[in-house]
């Protein structure tokens, strides 16, 4: 049987394995990635599309940013069709309380130099959303933040990165990855794969590979849900959160609204399955029409989940392996990765060719947890 | 039978739940409630019945006969389910049901939830979608859809034309014209090879003799009324802008052009999958009737445990043939839940069973001659409209298909295609045949959307007042150690504040 061999190996085509191809193939490395099932079949396509940079823990703002930039521009460099729309985000306060959490951030992103968040008074809240609840009494902005179609911004990586010669194999799952001298060896059922670097963009199975490279990870995954309307009249252009409750939503220019707000069905990865916990979607279609009585007509269409991968702090994992040379990692994006997409992929690029990035990836260690367990 | 609703209560499950009161579902429930289940069977109509017996017991007509003496046999198997213990909930669209037995239905303006041991899905067939250019057009309705409004409401359409193929397209003329209605025209597009390769089951389809001179019967009555019968047309397409103003086709070679206001299409009627699928069910491609159907045993048992597929749903095998299946599930199911022991159900299946295979035969005879067209399944034109939701056409699903939309699935993320409201019910079918034609591979290599709930829309507000609903009747239960006196007052779990 032959080899194929590449200089890089990317396991997972989600958007993270998706835009590390597209970045190495642009300096021209040569790379392949494998996907076990299709290119963005998993959280990537399925995602709620939120391009958010809104509220980041502080630790993403620098990395969250530079994607935001990237996001503007994005259907030109990819010459593809993302649907990438900036139409603002605001998280909506419903009392006293959340002003007052909107507050004490705002004092502690304007110490760090960011003024990208900007606060709302309940006449400036209604002025942009003139549907909200009379209840809510402001919010707060982030002006570039919007939306894209998931499944078109993954595919317009992929689309991108073969253009300039990278190679995406589907169908194909890793089933066990040895180290030979200086390669790394994977094998899937019936292929064989070489590589110098091996990276690691295996989403909600990332904790498999990891292991398989050396590094454990107190990783978990789960399947939050989502549920879209049927197309109704427009009533709000922003995306829409919430500062303290599980509220999200964005309506798209076709009038269809997109509901999610981190609600959690039943995760089983290992048959590629989700059950929903309609119950608790029952208190998602609750909280929205909380905000804004005028969906209590909405038609909900469908509902789904995907399946995410989660670290206990809610950041990423993103940098080299700890226990192997020429090994990387992206994965647990702990449900807000997709925004991420265009800066992860130079991110690993920059590893693998410079051995190194521009960004702090400290906080994302792979090992952050070691020292903490014991 | 017990018609209003439940007092909600706790911990509580119904032992078979049942969707769906048409022949399947109905002589399931009779069959079910006899062994002493406590059984709920759930239909999104007023009436039970299904689609044969809509209304059988409420016809608006003042003569209901015309509908034919296979309609009013309907009363008979409606008039037992009725004095069954089973409780009928009526009016309610189940949305969501799931292989844990838990079933989600709209009602008056709330969301129910009950669960159940064991389901029965027994939702019936829909007419195959016929895509031909402006079949989407104001104006064109399905051949069944003028039966519905007629056995509902008594309503209508004089002048129209009625084109296609199959025994119900023939037989909904008929019901026209027994009511005196004129019918334009009736283009047939049955092709004369069909006749031909047909012949080969011919000995098969004798061993149902009545279907077969039933079948004749209704060809001649509408021969020897004065519609116009074009026979052996192909090509057909709607022409009009706005609406249809004709339909056109050819045959032999040669045109025709009808100028008519009504077209109702029909080619036969397929499983309706959007329940089978959504339950996440097995399902493979069948040659025979050139639609999925979800795997089943010959006791319609799925490929979930606690679930069974009975009737039209399970693949198209006509109203009597529905019922013998409804009682051989609910057979299998009452030895599941251990009512009835193996060898009961053995033995009081084997007519059904020996029936059913009877019937397969004619079926493969009737297959085999009302096998559509290509051309009328798979569109070539690209203006010709695929999804009907999405307005998405040939052409349109032809880029997807250029940008890697190679699998029903892609392509819906690709072009939206299937993604409307109808859940890619109108569209699936013909998503599958054309990927597999495209990607010059068997339609069971390419496969079908998967699907998720709702399978009917659901407002926001009736998803957020939730409640859980459980068994009102208390059955006599000779041989189950279940008792029903832990049947509790009302206990209703508001998601609302
Ligand atoms: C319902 C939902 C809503 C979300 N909403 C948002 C949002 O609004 N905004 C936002 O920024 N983020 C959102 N996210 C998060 C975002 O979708 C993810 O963080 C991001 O898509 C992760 O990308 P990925 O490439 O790491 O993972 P994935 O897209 O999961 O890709 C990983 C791929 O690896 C493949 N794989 C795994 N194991 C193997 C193996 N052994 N061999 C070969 N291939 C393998 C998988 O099949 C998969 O395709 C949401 C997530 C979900 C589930
Ligand atoms: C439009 C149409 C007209 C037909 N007319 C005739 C005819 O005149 N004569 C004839 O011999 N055959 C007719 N057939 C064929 C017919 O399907 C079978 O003969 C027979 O009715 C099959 O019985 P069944 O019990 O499998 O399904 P059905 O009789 O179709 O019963 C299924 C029932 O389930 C209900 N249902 C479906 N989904 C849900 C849901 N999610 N929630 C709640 N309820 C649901 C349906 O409304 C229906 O009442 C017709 C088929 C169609 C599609």
């Amino acid at each position: 049987m032959t080899t194929h061999k590449s200089e890089v190996l990317v396991i997972g085509g989600g958007i993270q394995g998706s835009s590390t191809a597209y970045h190495l193939a642009k300096r021209g490395v040569s790379v392949r990635v494998l996907e076990k099932d299709t290119v963005s079949r998993h959280a990537s396509g399925v995602n709620a599309g939120g391009v958010r940079l809104l509220g980041r823990n502080l630790a993403e703002v620098e990395l969250s940013k530079t994607a935001m930039e990237r996001w503007q521009q994005l259907d030109d460099e990819l010459d593809a069709d993302t649907g990438f729309r900036a139409r603002s985000l605001i998280n909506i306060a419903a009392d006293e309380t959340d002003m007052e959490t909107l507050r004490s951030r705002e004092q502690q992103m304007h110490e760090l130099g960011y003024f990208h968040e900007v606060m709302l008074d309940q006449h400036e809240l209604r002025e942009r959303l003139p549907h909200v609840a009379q209840h809510c009494i402001g919010g707060v902005v982030s002006e570039q933040d919007g939306y894209a179609i998931p499944f078109h911004s993954t595919q317009a990586f992929r689309i991108a990165a073969e253009r300039i010669g990278a190679i995406f194999c589907e169908g194909e799952q890793v089933q066990s990855i040895r180290k030979v001298g200086d390669s790394w060896l994977v094998a899937t059922e019936t292929q064989k794969y070489q590589a110098e670097h091996l990276v690691n963009c295996a989403g909600a199975w990332a904790d498999l590979i990891s292991v398989m490279i050396g590094d454990n990870v107190p990783m978990s995954y789960s399947a939050p849900m989502l549920m879209i309307t049927a197309r109704m009249p427009h009533f709000a252009t922003p995306v829409v959160g919430a500062v303290s409750r599980p509220l999200s939503f964005k309506q798209f220019e076709n009038g269809t609204v997109l509901i999610g707000g981190g609600a959690k069905g039943f995760a089983d990865r290992a048959n590629n399955t989700t059950r929903l916990d309609y119950s608790l979607l029952a208190s998602g279609a609750h909280h929205a029409i909380e905000f804004f009585p005028i969906m209590k007509t909405a038609c909900i269409n469908r509902m789904w989940s995907g399946l995410e991968a989660y670290m206990p702090d809610n950041l990423p994992v993103i940098g080299k392996s700890i226990r192997a040379d020429k090994a990387y990692h992206a994965f647990a994006f702990s449900a807000h990765g997709f925004q991420l997409g265009p800066v992860i992929g130079e991110v690993l690029a920059d590893l693998i060719t410079e051995g190194e990035s521009r960004f702090d990836l400290e906080p994302f260690r792979v090992n952050r947890y070691e020292r903490k367990v014991l | 039978m017990i018609n209003n609703i439940a007092t909600p209560s706790f911990n509580n499950s119904y032992d078979i739940a049942i969707i769906g009161a048409g022949p399947a579902g109905m002589s399931a429930a009779i069959t079910a409630t006899k062994a002493g289940a406590r059984v709920v069977v759930l239909d999104d109509k007023p009436r039970s019945g299904g689609q044969i017996y809509r209304n059988v017991d409420a016809s608006p007509l003042a003569k209901p006969a015309v509908l034919g003496a296979d309609y009013l046999k309907g009363s008979e198997i409606t008039a037992a389910f009725k004095r069954c213990s089973a409780e009928h909930i009526s009016s309610v669209n189940v949305w969501h049901a799931g292989d844990n037995g838990e079933l989600l239905f709209s009602l008056e303006g709330e969301t129910q939830r009950l669960t159940a041991r064991q389901i029965i899905v027994a939702t019936g067939a829909m007419e195959r979608p016929f895509p031909i250019p402006g079949w989407h057009l104001p104006g064109v309705m399905s051949a069944g859809s003028a039966q519905v409004m007629l056995k509902s409401d008594g309503l209508v359409r004089d002048g129209a034309v009625f084109a296609g193929t199959g025994p119900l397209l023939y037989l909904i003329v008929a019901q026209y014209l027994r009511l005196g209605v004129k019918v334009k025209a009736l283009v047939d597009t049955t092709p004369k090879q069909n006749y031909l390769s047909s012949m080969s089951e011919i000995t098969g389809a004798m061993s149902a003799p009545g279907m077969l001179i039933k079948g004749l019967g209704l060809m001649n009555e509408i021969r020897k009324s004065d519609t116009k019968v074009y026979r052996f047309a192909e090509g057909l397409e709607v022409q009009g802008e706005d609406a249809c103003k004709s339909l056109s086709f050819s045959i032999s070679g040669s045109k025709h052009e009808i100028v008519t206001e009504h077209v109702f299409l029909h080619q036969g009627v397929i499983p309706n999958l959007n329940m089978t699928q959504a339950l996440g069910l097995k399902h493979t491609w069948c040659e025979q009737q050139l639609c999925w159907t979800p795997e089943t045993d010959n006791w319609g048992q799925s490929s979930q445990g606690v679930i069974a597929v009975a009737g039209d749903s399970s693949g198209i095998v006509g109203a009597e043939s529905a019922a013998a299946m409804g009682r051989i599930c609910a057979l299998r199911q009452l030895v599941n839940i251990g009512l009835i022991t193996e060898q009961q159900a053995d033995h009081e299946a084997a007519a059904d069973l020996r029936f059913m295979r009877k019937q397969q035969h004619f079926r493969r005879f009737i297959d085999r001659l009302y096998r559509p067209l290509d051309q009328h399944r798979k569109p070539t034109n690209d203006q010709t409209v695929v999804c009907r939701c999405e307005e998405r056409t040939v052409k349109d699903l032809k880029q997807g298909f250029a940008l890697g939309g190679r699998e029903p699935n892609q392509l819906k993320s690709q072009t939206r295609c299937g993604m409307g409201p109808c859940q890619g019910r109108m569209c699936g079918h013909t998503v599958s045949e054309l990927l597999a034609e495209w990607r010059n591979e068997p339609v069971a290599d390419v496969g079908y959307y998967r699907l998720r709930s709702p399978m009917r829309l659901v407002t926001l507000q009736e998803l957020s007042r939730f409640t859980n609903l459980t068994p009102v009747s208390t059955v006599d239960r000779a041989s189950s150690g279940t008792s029903d006196s832990d049947v509790e007052a009302n206990k209703e779990q508001e998601l609302a504040q």
